[in-house]
């Protein structure tokens, strides 16, 4: 009886040691170094060859799209790759998920050692993760695709090219975003005004004049902890004011542009300006707003004109766009940091994932992909599918893509500028004077201290 | 020796197979090995992420880096962080609040729920409403409840004239931790009312009689029959409540994501935000700094469950 016990006990420790060990296998070939230029799989082949070892095979390409605010545009990217791998015979499986969680999920990922063969992230992340020797190199298949389109489009070239990155190139952008403003055309007009804002102050005069609380409140930016919160660094560096110095190094919120900025927005929003909940928004707080008609204008990539366009076109029609207003030093035209296809150093699928890449670059589907998206184009074939020259978003998208402003400029963008637009510096800032009662120069100090902490860290 | 030869030996010479351990002996290898399983699974599961946790958080780890031992920098830098205070503070005023909650009303609801009231099977089953929702769904219906324009809060506050515009519940330095313990305590409270019942129906009937006939009142039978009684359970409640409302991370998350400015910052919230910059460290050291509490409350409530015994 005994004997039976003990073979049974050594049975469910033999089964209880396999259930704790690692989920997923090593990976087969070393991790580049990071920053280096040595590759983890084979030397690269033709495209279609490069599928050929893991056809048959039981292995799952796993890729993580980031979610967008448009279904029909995550669906066409998951049949894109659940086609690709049918041709390919590869079996594929594609996660798509909330971008605004992407930095968490990598990050337990990496720990746990379940990285995705290919992912999308966006650049900040690209950054941290890069210098962590997480992603492959990819100036070669940057290199490749960008003249099979005709050349990569200047700005997204240059964006792609920073110093941070060590003069390589770890993703393929697939797209760039950046707010365009958006405005209640009926609302303004029987409030008699009939132009785009010219500058953010102009902006809060005819939001005042034009709202009619509770039904409607003028301005419709975020404040809260949030990505779309950290428009308000945009709008305090047209004002004169920098997160840091010319070098990156040194933090310098502590100016009198960046008091008269915070004086401006907080009397803004004393003065009952802005839409009730707008300091605890989540991401889509302010297009719940705007959507709802309960904001006059707010400022976004593009996802609420493709909601008016499928579902609200009465709205819609009411609706104008233009670019981000001027502060009093400076107009600022941000385009937003472009998204990018990535490949962990982790991948059993290095050569298959480029090969997706460049699948997915084909302009066939980029032009489809984009009607749906809420991108500017990042390649010169792109300049000239239909829907910029057709949708007034993405007209202006294009706009920002050849016109606009690098990311963080006239900011350094460098890691530091990323963590404190990821610990959502600016917003608190206002948050501290609207919602804890701080005076202007106590919350522009307590700033300055939490920004130079960030930043010493990178000394 | 033949077979007839060591038959035929007087039974005292006969060697006997020596067994190499003793029945006791055998039975202690016996319970060793059975709970063996139980210590591996623990060991991987728990105590080694217990501890390799404190250990990254004395390093400036990074995701995918090993990273260097900086000894107390990280909390350094953690206690002179303004967050992190506000967050201190928030987390005891959200499990203390929310807690008492659903002590007081968890006790008074079991309470009733144990007297022959009619329907009151239906009551028990109804009251797990809360505790089986999903957190997620749980959450998001809350903070429509408390939706500036549109919520259900503010419709029957403004028809009911008891103000003039609306209550903005989750955005408001005031209301939002009050909001967030109502939907935290709603959530939990049934597993409160669930555990006390089953532990009321456990009292002896005769010592309530005994009660009766001296005449007692309902409050002293309250106090001197049923509470200590059920005392064991309601140590055990408290102090798993505690540890989950401390670790509660939906809760905050759906409804206000920490703000307005820190009003609602807890502990699984900081660490969260933490992990957005990669630093395994600085999160792992807002992770181990709740641990003073946590052990705290399990010294306590052993310390009187020893006492009881």
């Amino acid at each position: 009886m005994q004997k039976r016990i003990l073979w049974a006990v050594t049975m469910l420790l033999v089964l209880l040691l396999a259930s704790c060990a690692p989920a997923a296998a090593p990976a087969e070939a070393p991790a580049a170094e990071a920053g280096g230029d040595q590759e983890a799989a084979p030397p690269a082949e033709p495209a279609d060859t490069a599928a050929e070892p893991a056809a048959g095979s039981d292995e799952v390409f796993t890729y993580w799209g980031g979610l967008i605010f448009s279904d029909a545009a995550n669906q066409m990217l998951v049949d894109r790759i659940t086609q690709w791998g049918e041709e390919r015979g590869i079996q594929t499986e594609v996660v798509m998920i909330n971008q605004n969680e992407t930095t968490q999920r990598v990050s337990a990922a990496i720990e746990a050692g379940s990285m995705p063969d290919a992912l999308d992230m966006g650049e900040g992340l690209m950054l941290l993760l890069s210098q962590q020797g997480q992603l492959e190199v990819l100036d070669d298949l940057y290199g490749e695709i960008g003249e099979t389109h005709g050349g990569w489009i200047d700005s997204v070239n240059e964006l792609t090219e920073i110093a941070a990155f060590g003069g390589n190139r770890y993703g393929i952008p697939f797209g760039v975003g950046g707010n365009v403003l958006y405005r209640r055309t009926d609302a303004l007009e029987a409030a008699g005004f009939t132009d785009a804002p010219e500058t953010w102050m102009e902006l809060r005069d005819m939001a005042a004049a034009a709202q009619n609380p509770p039904e409607t409140y003028g301005m419709g930016f975020a404040l809260s902890n949030v990505g779309d919160g950290n428009l308000t660094t945009t709008m305090l560096q047209s004002w004169g004011g920098r997160v840091a110095n010319d070098e990156g190094t040194e933090c310098t919120l502590d100016t009198q542009e960046t008091r008269d900025f915070l004086t401006w927005i907080t009397d803004a929003y004393n003065d009952g300006l802005f839409p009730p909940g707008a300091t605890t928004w989540d991401g889509a707080g302010d297009n719940v707003a705007y959507q709802s008609g309960n904001a006059l204008f707010i400022a976004n990539p593009g996802s609420v004109y493709l909601y008016m366009r499928d579902n609200d076109p009465e709205l819609g029609d009411a609706t104008q766009y233009s670019a981000l207003p001027a502060g009093p030093v400076m107009r600022l035209a941000p385009m937003g940091a472009p998204n990018y296809r990535v490949i962990p150093t982790t991948s059993n699928f290095t050569e298959e994932a480029k090969d997706l890449f460049r699948y997915l670059a084909e302009d066939e589907f980029m032009q489809e992909y984009y009607f749906n998206a809420i991108y500017g184009p990042v390649m010169q074939s792109q300049v000239d599918f239909p829907i910029f020259t057709e949708g007034p978003v993405h007209v202006g998208l294009l706009d920002l893509v050849l016109n606009g402003t690098p990311p963080a400029y006239p900011d350094v963008n460098n890691a530091a500028f990323a963590e404190y637009g990821t610990n959502f510096l600016t917003p608190r800032m206002v948050q501290r004077v609207v919602v804890d009662g701080l005076s202007i120069d106590d919350a522009v100090l307590e700033t300055q201290k939490a920004c130079q902490d960030i930043y010493d860290k990178y000394q | 020796m033949t077979q007839q030869a060591i038959s035929n030996l007087p039974q005292s010479e006969v060697r006997q197979p020596q067994p190499r351990f003793n029945m006791s002996q055998r039975q202690s290898i016996m319970g060793y090995l059975l709970v063996l399983p139980v210590v591996l699974c623990l060991t991987t599961l728990v105590i080694y992420p217990f501890f390799y946790a404190i250990y990254i958080s004395f390093t400036d780890r990074m995701v995918g880096q090993p990273g260097n031992f900086i000894g107390f920098a990280n909390y350094r830098y953690l206690f002179n962080w303004i967050d992190f205070r506000a967050t201190v503070k928030n987390t005891i005023v959200l499990v203390f609040w929310v807690q008492t909650l659903k002590l007081v009303l968890g006790m008074g609801i079991a309470l009733l729920l144990n007297q022959q009231i009619r329907g009151r099977q239906l009551w028990r089953s109804t009251i797990l409403i809360p505790w089986a929702m999903p957190a997620f769904v749980a959450f998001i219906t809350w903070k429509l409840l408390f939706a500036p324009q549109g919520g259900a809060f503010n419709y029957i506050l403004i028809n009911l004239g008891l103000v003039n515009s609306h209550v903005d519940f989750l955005s408001t330095k005031a209301l939002a931790m009050p909001s967030v313990i109502t939907a935290s305590f709603w959530r939990g409270f049934p597993f409160w009312v669930i555990s006390f019942l089953a532990a009321l129906q456990n009292v002896p009937q005769e010592l309530y009689e005994a009660a009766a006939i001296d005449g007692s009142t309902a409050w002293q039978r309250f106090r001197h029959v049923t509470l200590p009684n059920i005392r064991h359970v309601v140590l055990v409640v408290v102090l798993l409540s505690t540890i989950w409302t401390t670790n509660s991370f939906e809760a905050i998350w759906l409804m206000t994501q920490g703000g307005p400015s820190n009003a609602t910052m807890t502990f699984p919230v900081l660490a969260y935000f933490g992990l957005q910059n990669l630093r395994i460290g600085e999160a792992a050291s807002v992770s181990v700094s709740m641990l003073p509490i946590f052990a705290m409350l399990a010294f306590i409530v052993a310390y009187l469950l020893q006492r009881e015994e």
